[in-house]
């Protein structure tokens, strides 16, 4: 029987009530993690598997999958009104989410990360369908260079992040690679920047690094003004409380942008959503007609990101179920449940259990239209949440900061550490450092020093199998241009000013 | 007044009448507590789900067993956890690792051992096996080992951190050949699974469940298995020994401890609920899809297997050149 | 004198030291092991590359002939910031006795009542409706387990 044929059948199975009710129960718990700070997919998972041996595991995967992709919508809600990060790939939405909502703009940001989650998703759905095998195998070819260069490549984005100051921008984003480097060390079992605490062997959670730094650091600027009125314009009319069509318009380009970067990025293991979302952040940025304007609130600077940590879902399932292999944390717990109910995934997978897989994907269509209805209508409701006054809001974003980094792993420690990146973060506003380049920073450092380290043990020291491979090369290539953009700019700057005043 | 032998013999009897019932009588009254170290779907997690599933099903327990991640530090968070935090706590129990008690020995962070813990059973060995890829010109492993020899660090193997069990092993096969191969790490099982079937390792040291389906669908081969006798469905797969190399066997261990401060009571019951699990046909039938061999001891015998594994193992990593502190 | 006070000029030499921090500590580690680069390797170089920078960020703004004007702070705006913030602290810190509930409410009332002045009666309500809401939300509806003190809970 054909693809067409099995989705169909997958349909059937999909839409009978008693897996629409958990693919509802499913994507609504997922969005309510999402929109909290800390708790993620993985943890709600992990806490519901018990429950789960009592049913049929495709109604069970059905619930988990809407877990995983229902809370990379809901990540976007706190990004966007609050400039808390509710899940780390939402970091990037916080970039033009939140100034947007400054504007006032805030519900017609909501429903743009609602629309294009929904489009990604779906496009992430249709790739995991159609070219699933093959890409499966494209990413098995992808090795330590191809990972270090596609790092790199994400690093050079900080040009495009840099805002007025390259050299603080470059500050920011090495006190970010520091902080990726504590911890210990996989090669060589040294144990680096620990201090001596061994809650720090295993680093710094980026949650933790996040909140305080977004978060707090925004909150204890707003804290210097007396007034305890409202701090974000509540948006007034339809025209804010929604997306217009002119918004919709200019995203056109950042759908189809995020949803590719996304569901690629996802399908490698050892790539996540929050690469995903700076990558195609980046993309976006250096193609738009206005690049200037990125970080001030523009809708693309949303749908962007928004877009490629939900296609990454789609991404990480595919190397999930056609390899057995999981492609990130949360795809690893489902692995496990798998297992748990006797399933074994692996390259027979889809062969030996096509009710589950097509059951699925079919149930990934119908989750993402599910996720879209729950969630712009709701955009209103949330936009409301703004209506607070900042006495009322600012200690709501403290305890939801501290019950956030609490969560990750029940440490006192983790606390105190978010006291002192939420000190960071506003020590960076008041001397106009940017943050994103911290981030940046901290999320590539590891894997990117890993994956240098990693290539130069399998060549055997000789750094030319980072070009060696056309992949790496060419992002090594993309990488040295974007460094070198600024420079051009401003060489065809002064240069266009030299003709002006010769002639 | 003169203490006759009589007297003894009867504050004896009445001493054993006072504690024998009592002994014999604990039981839970609220949830267990099940630590482990790894996060959800890690390695501990999954086997400690699997056993208070099996727990509950068969009604071996009047209170639910309940999950708790404590990750962090390689184990030595929720080892600093059941030390400190759980002493003397009858309603907490933790699934330890081989790691548990490797990881003290080369972390001077590490404030506690294995051997602060009361030791409850042995539950699992698990053995492992030496894969390439399938379309792989190696055939066996003294192929791949004379590989090396002729070409020292060229032949690739990817795995874990240097104390795992993966270069345990290769340290042990690299003394023993002579021969010298590398050792490329990668944080997590899907990354080295996916280096070796993408080409750019030759091969790794997997736990048989992980490879299973690899095997199953024809891209893996098994060209040696780390035990001490064939497993039945590896029948044709020879062991380290077998095939030449004679190293000592590395089995991972998993098991049940306590917390310290509790008494023999709680321990006995504790012993007896899983040497109960350990007949039921649920955990026969878990053991045989996952591989594992059965490797159950009680607290006695447990608490010497523990100084023996840690000598073991201590000299082992001394001879692979990692920094031993205690 | 004006160049303490200079943003740049105080958090330049602070990442300038960390950096050194930084270059001393990867010293320790192997840089160029048989393998390939060691644990040293990437500390030593993004090290330098801060100390770099940073020195490049002062000198640069020293040459500046007129530096941007300082945007002109409400001079009480960073005291009550660094207020927030050892509320902020303290509330940590009480997380372990007290437990997250009423370190938490403690916290909403000084923020409330002292940071912005608003009433008494309205302190007390934000303070506790917002502990109640957390307790209902976290603990009881979604059964993540909030730090608890020595009152149990």
């Amino acid at each position: 029987m054909d693809s067409f044929g099995y989705l169909m059948q997958g349909f059937a199975v999909a839409l009978t009530p008693y897996n629409l009710l958990w693919c509802f129960i499913g994507v609504f718990l997922g969005t309510v993690i999402g929109v909290l700070p800390g708790l993620g997919p993985a943890a709600t998972i992990a806490m519901l598997l018990p429950l789960t041996f009592q049913m049929n595991p495709t109604s069970a995967v059905i619930m988990l999958a809407g877990i995983y992709y229902g809370s990379k919508y809901g990540g976007s809600t706190t990004s966007i009104l609050l400039n808390v990060p509710g899940e780390s790939a939402s970091v990037v939405t916080c970039f033009d989410g939140y100034q947007m909502a400054r504007q006032g703009r805030a519900g017609a940001a909501l429903g743009i990360a609602a629309i294009a989650s929904f489009v990604a998703g779906t496009v992430g759905v249709v790739g995991l369908m159609l070219v699933a095998p093959p890409l499966a195998r494209f990413a098995l070819s992808f090795s330590s260079p191809e990972y270090f260069a596609l790092m790199a490549l994400g690093l050079a984005m900080v040009v495009l992040l840099a805002g007025r100051s390259m050299i603080k921008a470059l500050l920011s984003m090495l006190v970010g690679l520091w902080i990726a480097g504590m911890g210990t060390d996989l090669f060589s079992d040294a144990s680096r920047f620990t201090f001596g605490h061994a809650e720090l062997l295993d680093g710094v959670d980026f949650v933790i690094v996040a909140i305080g730094v977004f978060a707090l650091g925004e909150v204890f600027g707003n804290l210097e003004k007396r007034e305890g009125a409202q701090i974000l314009p509540v948006p007034k009319g339809l025209r804010n409380l929604m997306p217009t069509w002119q918004d919709l318009k200019d995203c056109r380009f950042a759908f189809l942008n995020g949803s590719l970067v996304g569901f690629v990025i996802g399908v490698l293991p050892g790539a996540g959503s929050t690469i995903a979302s700076f990558i195609s952040y980046g993309i976006e940025k250096a193609l738009s007609k206005h690049p200037e304007k990125f970080g001030t609130g523009v809708p693309e600077g949303v749908a962007a990101p928004e877009g490629a940590n939900n296609a990454e879902t789609g991404g990480a399932m595919v190397p999930l179920l056609t390899l057995g292999i999981p492609g990130s944390g949360t795809t690893a717990i489902l692995l496990a449940a798998f297992i748990l109910w006797g399933l074994r995934p692996g390259p027979l997978m889809i062969q030996d259990n096509p009710t589950l897989f097509w059951g699925l994907v079919a149930s990934m269509y119908v989750g993402n239209v599910m996720l879209l209805i729950l969630n712009l209508p709701l955009v209103p409701l949330f936009a409301q949440i703004l209506r607070l006054p900042a006495y009322a809001l600012f200690p709501f974003i403290f305890g939801i900061s501290i019950v956030g980094v609490y969560s990750v792993s029940g440490s006192l420690f983790d606390t105190w550490m978010l006291t002192l990146f939420g000190l960071l973060g506003y020590a960076m506003r008041k001397l106009d450092y940017p943050a994103a380049p911290l981030i940046l920073g901290l999320v590539l450092g590891d894997s990117m020093e890993r994956a240098l380290r990693q290539s130069l043990m399998m060549s055997q020291g000789d750094l030319s199998i980072l070009v060696a491979r056309p992949l790496s090369a060419t992002m090594l290539f993309l990488a040295v241009l974007i460094l070198l953009s600024p420079l051009v700019r401003k060489a065809n700057a002064l240069r266009v000013r030299a003709l002006e005043e010769g002639s | 007044m003169k203490f006759r032998s009589s007297h003894v013999l009867i504050l004896a009897a009445v001493a054993a009448l006072g504690a024998g019932p009592a002994a014999a009588q604990f039981k839970p009254t609220k949830p267990v507590e099940f630590i482990t170290h790894t996060g959800p779907g890690g390695g501990g997690d999954v086997i400690a789900r699997a056993i208070a599933q099996i727990i509950d099903k068969n009604n071996l327990s009047p209170v639910r067993y309940q999950v708790a991640n404590k990750t962090g530090g390689g184990g030595l968070t929720a080892m600093s956890y059941v030390v400190n935090e759980k002493k003397g706590d009858d309603h907490a129990i933790a699934v330890f690792t081989g790691n548990w008690t490797t990881n003290p020995l080369v972390r001077k962070e590490a404030k506690v051992t294995i051997k602060d813990m009361t030791p409850i059973v042995r539950l699992v060995l698990e053995p492992a096996l030496i894969v390439v890829k399938a379309d792989s010109k190696y055939k066996t492993l003294k192929e791949v080992v004379d590989a090396a020899k002729a070409n020292p660090g060229q032949v690739k193997q990817s795995g874990g951190s240097l104390t795992s069990r993966d270069n345990v092993v290769r340290q042990l096969l690299m003394k023993n050949s002579g021969a010298n191969w590398a050792f490329i790490s990668f944080p997590g099982g899907g990354e080295r699974i996916a280096a070796l079937l993408g080409g750019h390792v030759d091969m790794m040291i997997i736990e048989p469940q992980e490879a299973g389906e690899h095997i199953k669908a024809g891209n893996m081969r098994v060209i040696a298995q780390v035990n001490d006798s064939r497993l039945p469905a590896f029948a044709n797969v020879p062991t380290l020994k077998e095939a030449g190399f004679d190293v000592p066997n590395v089995p991972q261990v998993r098991g049940i401890v306590a917390p310290p401060g509790i008494s023999p009571a709680v321990v006995s019951y504790y012993e007896d609920v899983f040497a109960k699990m350990v007949k039921t046909p649920e955990w026969q039938k878990y053991l045989a899809d996952n591989y594992f061999q059965d490797g159950f001891m009680k607290s006695a015998e447990l608490a010497k297997f523990f100084d023996e594994f840690i000598g073991t193992m201590r000299n082992i990593l001394k001879d692979t050149g990692a920094k031993v502190v205690r | 004198m004006n160049l303490l006070r200079s943003g740049e000029v105080m958090s330049g030499a602070v990442l300038a030291a960390l950096g050194i921090y930084v270059i001393l500590e990867a010293r320790q580690w192997e840089y160029l092991g048989a393998d390939g680069p060691g644990p040293g390797f990437f500390p030593l170089w993004y090290g330098i590359a801060l100390v770099v920078l940073s020195a490049a960020l002062i000198v640069m703004h020293l040459r500046d002939a007129a530096p941007a004007p300082a945007a002109p702070a409400e001079r009480g705006g960073q005291g009550r910031a660094l207020a927030a913030w050892m509320g902020l602290v303290a509330c940590v810190a009480l997380l372990k006795p007290l437990g997250f509930l009423i370190a938490f409410g403690l916290f909403s009332l000084f923020l409330v009542r002292v940071l912005y002045r608003q009433p008494l009666g309205r302190a007390l309500a934000v303070a506790v409706g917002g502990t109640l809401g957390f307790y209902l939300l976290f603990d009881v509806a979604l059964n993540v387990s909030l730090p608890r003190g020595i009152l149990g809970f």
